[in-house]
């Protein structure tokens, strides 16, 4: 091999070109990121629908309104009033409020009463809510009633003070967060990132053992590069394309008013990641030469690997998210450098073991 | 095709073809599957930090009441308060006693803020659970009744969501009210008495069933929607979402993903280096060979739905998981081996396969799984055939019209797709390297004969347009509720946005074997035949639509959500006879043939004008949509 050769001519560099080539002459690449894209926004869809239901509040819903009967009515009201979703207006005859939910007037019918407890010691407020069924509306109905009645709750808690050993603590001042705000950085980010690692993983499996069931193996060996630099070639051309896709997913989120912070050691953790999984792709691929059972062993491998991360005193998902939302402590930051290294390791064994095999064999 | 035959078929795949799985892969699966038990029962065991840690810096020293909360909580990080750490952002909260030193500036401090809320209340209920006075501990008492209700809602987001016509939404919701009264009054009168009962109560619409036993015994929380906790506090209220259900039913579609995964290479490898050109030579018929490759990864994917549901069933989790579950996942599973018959069909390489079936196991996978999630909530739920193994598991009854319902689109639709790629399985076509759309349109044109072959087309590909159409209809039906809230007054959005899937849909599906016709020349490339084409399909698939619509007359009637894929089938009532016939005859057949032939006469002139005319048989379509919709309103 000479050695005045430009970096761009080596053999190892010549071969990941030409896989990348090959996955954007098949327009795969553009698959692939549409495949993102569509779990992304699949995943935001299904949370934000859902908060919808279940957070009300967060997508400025129309007032659900509540007809409020029985003895307890006026405890009720008070705490009503101090919920924005909810509008409560008391009705004193039973009848005429059910008759108003009838007829869709009103949302829920509350009949609250002070009933004597059942352990003798004073009376509590039996409250039953009447709220419509089998639609959409009936789960945001329920929510909105479950906040009235945790603030009566907490309103008859405050009263009966003196009755209880512990306060219970005062809630701290309501915010106008943005209620995705947890699940954007917890579950969206890592998901977004580490997807393109495990596509790279599977995309190696494939390339490998194609080569190797078409015979085009042989051809490559014609050339004057070895079966290590084909290797070499294909896991660097996959593990390059993760953190690619990952810094177009950065910048997309940042567009969609998502700042993500540290993005240098998340693109370095997200590398490292993709490093790891192309090594477990390339040790089946070579090992087991056919897709069927590389592709099968992958998927199981992958998964388990990445379950039992979970026994890592912080999970690689909670390293992304700690780092984009920019709380990273040293433990993430030990995480990376960690990740970074078992990356490197895996990989020189992963080599050693490629340099034993009997191309020829294949 | 003969039975013999396949089935030697079936056991060369898996005893030759398999081979490729040979003992050490099995081994090295079995232990990791193992290893995958043991390192999910850690995480249930709660010995790991949950996703969420750590992310918001609280500063509370320990004498505020706040440090509780935050030390119980894993997503707070306790530090000393320091508001100018807050002010840099190196901190979210600081606070001195249970004061907030600074208010929150940037989303996260917000974020953190609103977290530690939810999490002080929680907190106190597990607090006050302690108390000796229970009374004043938990003072409110709670018993949800759900209750249909009577009367015209402008509001009802079911009609709104589907595009629905007054009369036909008025009917439905009176056929739903019978069981919902009859529900209502036996827990009417006894007001607050049980707090049993409240928990009860909150299982929402799991009717009787899940009150009465039979429902999932799925750990705590499912003990407390059967109804069994003691008290039934406001916190206990739990909005209509089996969560719990759902997240059996994933079990089901996960080994899916591990058998197409296999199918598809073994497809694919028949390809390869014409490996398939052994089978293709044998007397066994095309039928015999697809059929007999599919029938081991159809019957593993079912084998093994068969043992998820008698693991539950035995091991108590959901004791009343029957039969139905298992059957329910068979529509499931073809429509999965097909879609990646297809893919192997068209696919060039392994890479191409690779995300091709990434492709199919989301799209799939999301199919089956959004309209599940609305299982207790409403019948678009049905939709999907995963819905029924979520009601089996809970113990809910389901009838034969909701079973026949849920199972035949997708089933009729896996056939459609295994009949297409069956037509790319012979020697000229396999071993050919084309592009994946190219292959799509070889797949059409391969069925077409004459210019007859465009009625029929249009006809074959229903099934796939109406299971598009419902799975639009059960994504926009979440949209509308957030829609509805957003805009206001302007309800229309879900409808509009509806009738724009469905034109696209269907008109795609009119003109795309008329294009793939013209694209193998099958056709005469003359205005004239592009006309007649298009009079043709659009006939064809009016037939099928309108056959559709007998089937589902005579038994799916109970249905609302029937009404909903094909708007404007059912007829509303007082309108003069005449109308009728004319609305819902000949409208939508002129509708239909008019802008089949308009793509039909761009199809006939090349791929640009193709496009330039679809556009134009959409437009067309909708408006023809918004008009029948706002004049039937």
């Amino acid at each position: 091999m000479p050695e005045d050769r430009p970096w761009y001519r080596d053999p190892r560099v010549v071969v990941a070109r030409r896989d990348v080539a090959s996955l954007s002459r098949e327009k795969t690449i553009v698959l692939a990121l549409l495949i993102q894209l569509f779990v992304a926004g699949f995943s935001s869809f299904l949370v934000v629908g859902l908060t919808s239901l279940y957070d009300p509040g967060s997508v400025s819903a129309g007032e659900v309104e509540m007809a409020v009967t029985g003895d307890a009515r006026d405890a009720l009201l008070d705490a009503a009033a101090e919920q924005e979703g909810a509008d409560a207006v008391a009705y004193r005859n039973p009848d005429a409020a059910i008759l108003a939910f009838q007829e869709r007037r009103v949302d829920a019918v509350l009949n609250a009463r002070y009933v004597e407890a059942a352990s003798g010691d004073g009376n509590r407020i039996a409250v039953t809510a009447r709220v419509p069924e089998g639609s959409v509306r009936s789960t945001l109905v329920v929510v909105e009633v479950r906040r009235v009645l945790n603030a009566l709750e907490r309103q008859e808690r405050f009263e009966r003070a003196d009755s209880l050993d512990t306060d219970p603590v005062p809630l701290p001042p309501e915010a106008s967060a943005s209620p995705y705000f947890g699940f954007t950085y917890t579950v969206l980010v890592p998901l977004l990132l580490f997807l393109p690692a495990f596509i790279s993983g599977s995309v190696v499996v494939d390339t490998i053992t194609e080569e190797i069931e078409r015979g085009t193996l042989e051809l490559l060996r014609v050339a004057p590069v070895s079966l290590l630099d084909v290797v070499d070639g294909k896991a660097l051309g996959m593990v390059l394309l993760a953190p690619a896709q990952a810094l177009l997913w950065v910048l997309l989120l940042l567009v969609n008013g998502i700042p993500v912070s540290n993005v240098p050691a998340i693109l370095l953790f997200v590398t490292a990641v993709a490093a790891l999984v192309v090594t477990i792709g390339v040790v089946l691929g070579v090992a087991m030469r056919r897709r069927r059972p590389a592709q099968l062993l992958y998927s199981v491998l992958t998964l388990v690997v990445f379950g039992a991360a979970v026994l890592l005193p912080e999970h690689p998902a909670t390293t992304v998210a700690k780092l984009a939302v920019d709380s990273p402590t040293l433990l993430t930051y030990g995480h990376v450098a960690g990740g970074t290294l078992l990356a490197v390791a895996a990989y020189a064994v992963a080599r050693r073991y490629v340099a034993d095999v009997d191309a020829d064999a294949l | 095709m003969q039975w013999d035959k396949l089935r030697r078929v079936a056991k060369w795949e898996v005893t030759k073809n398999a081979g490729g799985i040979d003992r050490r892969t099995l081994a090295i699966t079995a232990v990791a599957v193992v290893a995958m038990g043991g390192v999910a029962a850690i995480a249930v065991a709660g010995a790991s930090p949950g996703l969420n840690a750590d992310i918001y810096r609280v500063g509370v020293e320990e004498s505020s009441p706040y440090y509780g909360v935050a030390a119980a909580d894993g997503s707070f990080r306790i530090q000393d308060p320091n508001p100018k750490a807050v002010r840099r952002g190196e901190q979210e909260l600081a606070f001195d006693g249970d004061r907030l030193l600074v208010p929150p500036q940037s989303g996260k401090q917000a974020a953190a803020l609103s977290a530690l809320r939810d999490s002080t209340e929680s907190y106190n209920d597990r607090t006050l659970a302690r108390e000796d006075n229970q009374t004043a501990a938990f003072p409110v008492s709670v018993t949800v009744v759900y209750q249909e209700q009577g009367g015209p809602n402008p509001l009802d987001p079911r009609g709104e969501a589907t595009g629905d016509d007054g009369g036909t939404d008025g009917s439905s919701g009176g056929g739903g009210a019978t069981d919902g009264s009859g529900e209502g009054t036996t827990t009417d009168g006894d007001g607050g008495t049980g707090a049993g009962d409240g928990g009860g109560g909150s299982s929402a619409s799991g009717d009787g069933a899940a009150g009465g036993g039979g429902g999932a015994n799925l750990g705590n929380i499912g003990a407390r929607l059967t109804g069994d906790v003691q008290g039934g506090t406001p916190s206990d209220i739990a909005p209509p979402f089996p969560f719990e259900s759902l997240v059996l039913a994933f079990l089901y579609i996960v080994p899916m993903n591990f058998v197409i995964q296999a199918y598809g290479s073994s497809m694919l490898s028949e390809r390869l280096n014409r490996r398939g050109e052994l089978l293709l030579v044998t007397p066994a018929s095309r039928g015999d060979i697809v059929g007999g490759k599919t029938l081991p990864y159809f019957l593993g994917a079912v084998g093994v739905a068969a043992a998820i549901t008698a693991a539950l069933r035995f091991s108590g989790v959901a004791p009343s998981g029957s039969a139905i579950a298992v059957l329910a996942i068979v529509p499931i599973a073809m429509l999965f081996l097909a879609a990646t018959f297809c893919g192997a069909m068209f696919a060039r390489s392994f890479k191409e396969l690779t995300f091709v079936t990434v492709t199919i196991t989301v799209s799939l996978t999301s199919y089956a799984f959004i309209p599940a999630i609305f299982t207790d909530v409403t019948p678009i739920a049905l939709i999907s055939p995963l819905t029924l193994v979520v009601m089996d598991l809970t113990g809910q009854s389901v009838s034969l019209s909701e079973f026949a319902f849920s199972t035949v689109p997708p089933l009729v639709t896996a056939l459609v797709l295994f009949g297409l790629g069956a037509g790319l399985y012979r020697e000229e076509d396999m071993f050919t390297q084309r592009a994946i759309p190219l292959k799509v349109l070889d797949a059409l044109a391969g069925r077409i004969k004459s210019r007859k072959s465009a009625l029929k087309m249009s006809a074959i590909l229903l099934p796939l347009v109406v299971v598009a159409e419902l799975v639009a209809v059960a994504f926009l039906f979440v949209l509308d509720s957030v829609s509805l809230n957003v805009f206001g007054t302007n309800q229309t959005l879900a409808v509009v946005i509806v009738l724009g899937v469905v034109a696209v849909v269907e008109e795609l599906a009119k003109s795309l074997h008329l294009y793939a016709g013209y694209a193998h020349a099958r056709y005469e490339r003359t205005l004239r035949s592009a006309i007649g084409l298009g009079v043709l399909s659009g006939l064809g698939f009016f037939v099928a639509e309108k056959g559709l619509l007998i089937a589902r007359l005579s038994n799916l009637e109970s249905l609302p959500v029937g009404n909903a894929a094909l708007q404007g089938a059912t007829p509303p009532s007082g309108v003069p006879l005449w109308v009728v016939a004319l609305l819902f005859l000949f409208a939508p057949l002129a509708l239909h043939s008019v802008t089949a032939a308009i793509s039909s006469v761009g199809a006939q002139r090349g791929r640009g004008a193709y496009a330039a005319g679809v556009g134009v048989a959409v437009l067309v379509h909708i408006a023809y949509n918004l008009t029948v919709v706002v004049s039937l309103a």
